[in-house]
Parts: structure tokens; C-alpha cells; sequence
């Protein structure tokens, strides 16, 4: 196993763990409250905007909009997903149609 | 010891261990899906089921074997891995409270299990749970049981990825699938607003600035802003 991997292992592990146990360690059991909450509770669905969209919109480092796979199989997962809530159906759904206009696009 | 005796209060490991299953039956494909994701970005399968295994948050090792891909350094890494995980942090104050008289031991052991279906599910369970010692086997045994399924269904994976080398293009758009996914189950009128000012955000932010910035500028900036609006409306 390279280094590069063992290094990312460990820091994800000790991040990940950290934010599990530290109340475990600290409190007798108090909630937060007010912006730090809302910040967290924010932060998962703004990760997911800036992990998609991205991606779809700019394939290459540049926005394409015809000629880009990436952004239709985007828009036909989520209306299929929106429908179809079921995570491995949908992961079937997204391969199956990006395959298939990554044929037809290029 | 204690699952023999037939009361109401006598619920321990086996009875969290049995409670767990619909978690055991909901990680297995996912967490296949990770093996054979990484191996194909990669990795060996012990070393993806390494991964599960330390790490153990799904998101955030999908987001790591898609950095690790594109040449993301590991500080890169396990800072997004933060910003993912933090939540965790809210989770654990919350359950925190059924154990007022935990031990060391305890705190470390029940810590390593959390996750977003454990919480669910501890939160749901516990409650009815009385006494300190049960709750603490209870929780125990959910945890355990998801865990062994999220490690044991990576390896599979992995080892599926090792012996059925797929060629297929449809495989970049995996990940992205997840994500969207996830999205769909989580957007609420409450946070669709964030979701819109990452997603500009992050577009901006990746043409201007090289590299894998623009991840966390946009996420802690749109998170920040739409915190701070909750705040000012009152809510």
C-alpha cells in the first residue's frame, strides 16, 4: 500500500473518529444550538451541490451544455431518483443512461 | 448473560444485534458498490476494505476514492472527510445523554459505531431501553451488526472488482449517481436555497481558482450564509 493511501486512511480515521467520540469524552449531554447547528446541519446538502453540479456542468473545466453526457444522465437521474427513491436502482439507472449518451454524444 | 432471563428490561446484545438487521440488508449493496468502485479507481480489495474498516462513513469514502483518483493530496482528503463528518458531532451529543455512568472503555467502544442509520435506529431503540448497562449491550449490538455488514459487503466487493475486471464506461457516472441520490432523499424546502448557492458557488469557484479549493470555499461559505439567513428570519 502506497504511503499516499496510508497517510489518507489515518487522517480520514482520526477526523471521522474525533468527531464521534469527543462528546462521548466531553459532556454529560447538552445539545448545540443556534448557527453552529444550523451551519452543520447545513453542510451535507451544500457538500452535495458542490460535489454534483460541478461536475455535470463542467465536464472538462469549461460549460458545455449539448455535447456533455455528464450533464443529461445528471438531470434523468435526479427526476428518476425523485421517483424512484431506491439507492441501488438508482446507481443501475445512472450508469446504464450515461453509457448510452456517452455513445450517442461523442 | 442477561438475554435469558424473559423480562421487559432485560434486553441486551443480542436483542441491539437482532434490531440491526434492517441496517445489515440496507449497508450490503452499498457497501458492495464501494469495493467494487474502489477497486476499480485503483485500490486493492483489502485495502478498500481497510478503508471500511478504520474509517467506516460511506460518503465520505466514496468522496476519498474519487479524490484519490484524481491526484488529491491527503490533507485535501481528510479535510473534506471533516467537513463531511462533522455532523457525527451532533449525532453523538445526542445519544450521549442514555449513558450518564459510562466507563473509558465504554465511551471509545460505543463512539466507533455511529453513523447516520445507527443513529436513527439507537435514538428509536434506546429510548424504550431501560437501564444504563442494557442500553450500553443494546447499542453494542446495533452497532456491531452494521458494522461487520458495511466491512464484510466492502471486501465482497472488492474481491467481485479483483475477479470480474468490467469494462465499462458507465462506472464514472456511479459516484456521481450516489450523490444525486442522496440529494433527492435530502433536499427539503428548508435547505433547497443552500443547495442553489453551493451549486453556483462551486461552478464559480472550480473555473477561477486550480485545484480541489473550490470544494471546501464553496461548501463553507454556502453552509455559513444559509445558516446565518435561518438566523436572521428567526427560525
Amino acid at each position: 500500500m502506497s504511503n499516499q493511501l496510508l497517510e489518507t486512511i489515518l487522517l480520514m480515521t482520526v477526523v471521522t473518529y474525533g468527531a464521534r467520540v469527543l462528546p462521548f469524552l466531553l459532556f454529560k449531554g447538552k445539545n448545540v444550538q443556534g448557527f453552529a447547528r444550523d451551519f452543520i446541519e447545513l453542510v451535507p446538502i451544500a457538500l452535495l451541490a458542490a460535489l454534483v453540479i460541478p461536475e455535470l456542468v463542467t465536464p472538462n473545466g469549461t460549460i458545455v451544455i449539448i455535447h456533455n453526457p455528464f450533464l443529461w444522465a445528471g438531470l434523468l437521474t435526479f427526476l428518476f431518483t425523485k421517483f424512484v427513491p431506491n439507492l441501488f436502482l438508482g446507481i443501475i439507472f445512472g450508469m446504464t443512461v450515461f453509457w448510452g449518451l456517452d455513445k450517442l454524444l461523442l | 448473560m442477561n438475554g435469558e432471563i424473559p423480562l421487559e428490561g432485560s434486553r441486551g446484545f443480542t436483542y441491539g444485534l437482532r434490531q440491526s438487521l434492517t441496517i445489515v440488508i440496507g449497508y450490503a449493496p452499498v457497501a458492495v458498490t464501494f469495493g467494487l468502485l474502489a477497486t476499480q479507481f485503483g485500490l486493492t480489495y483489502w485495502e478498500a476494505g481497510l478503508m471500511s474498516f478504520f474509517v467506516y462513513a460511506g460518503a465520505s469514502q466514496f468522496i476519498a476514492i474519487e479524490m484519490l483518483h484524481q491526484g488529491a493530496s491527503p490533507v485535501m482528503i481528510g479535510l473534506t472527510t471533516l467537513i463531511v463528518n462533522i455532523r457525527h458531532l451532533l449525532m453523538s451529543l445526542s445519544v450521549v445523554p442514555y449513558f450518564s455512568e459510562r466507563t473509558l472503555p465504554w465511551s471509545l467502544a460505543l463512539a466507533q459505531g455511529l453513523t447516520d442509520e445507527t443513529f436513527v435506529l439507537n435514538s428509536k431503540v434506546l429510548k424504550d431501553v431501560a437501564g444504563e448497562e442494557n442500553r450500553r449491550r443494546v447499542m453494542l449490538g446495533i452497532n456491531l451488526g452494521a458494522f461487520s455488514s458495511w466491512f464484510v459487503f466492502t471486501l465482497l466487493g472488492g474481491l467481485i472488482g479483483k475477479w470480474l475486471p468490467i469494462q465499462f464506461s458507465g462506472f464514472q457516472f456511479a459516484l456521481l449517481s450516489l450523490f444525486i441520490i442522496l440529494t433527492t432523499m435530502s433536499l427539503s424546502k428548508k435547505n433547497y436555497l443552500t443547495y442553489l448557492l453551493a451549486a453556483i458557488l462551486a461552478i464559480v469557484f472550480k473555473l477561477l481558482i486550480p485545484g480541489k479549493i473550490y470544494l471546501i470555499l464553496s461548501v463553507a461559505l454556502a453552509a455559513g450564509i444559509g445558516a446565518w439567513w435561518r438566523k436572521r428570519e428567526g427560525r
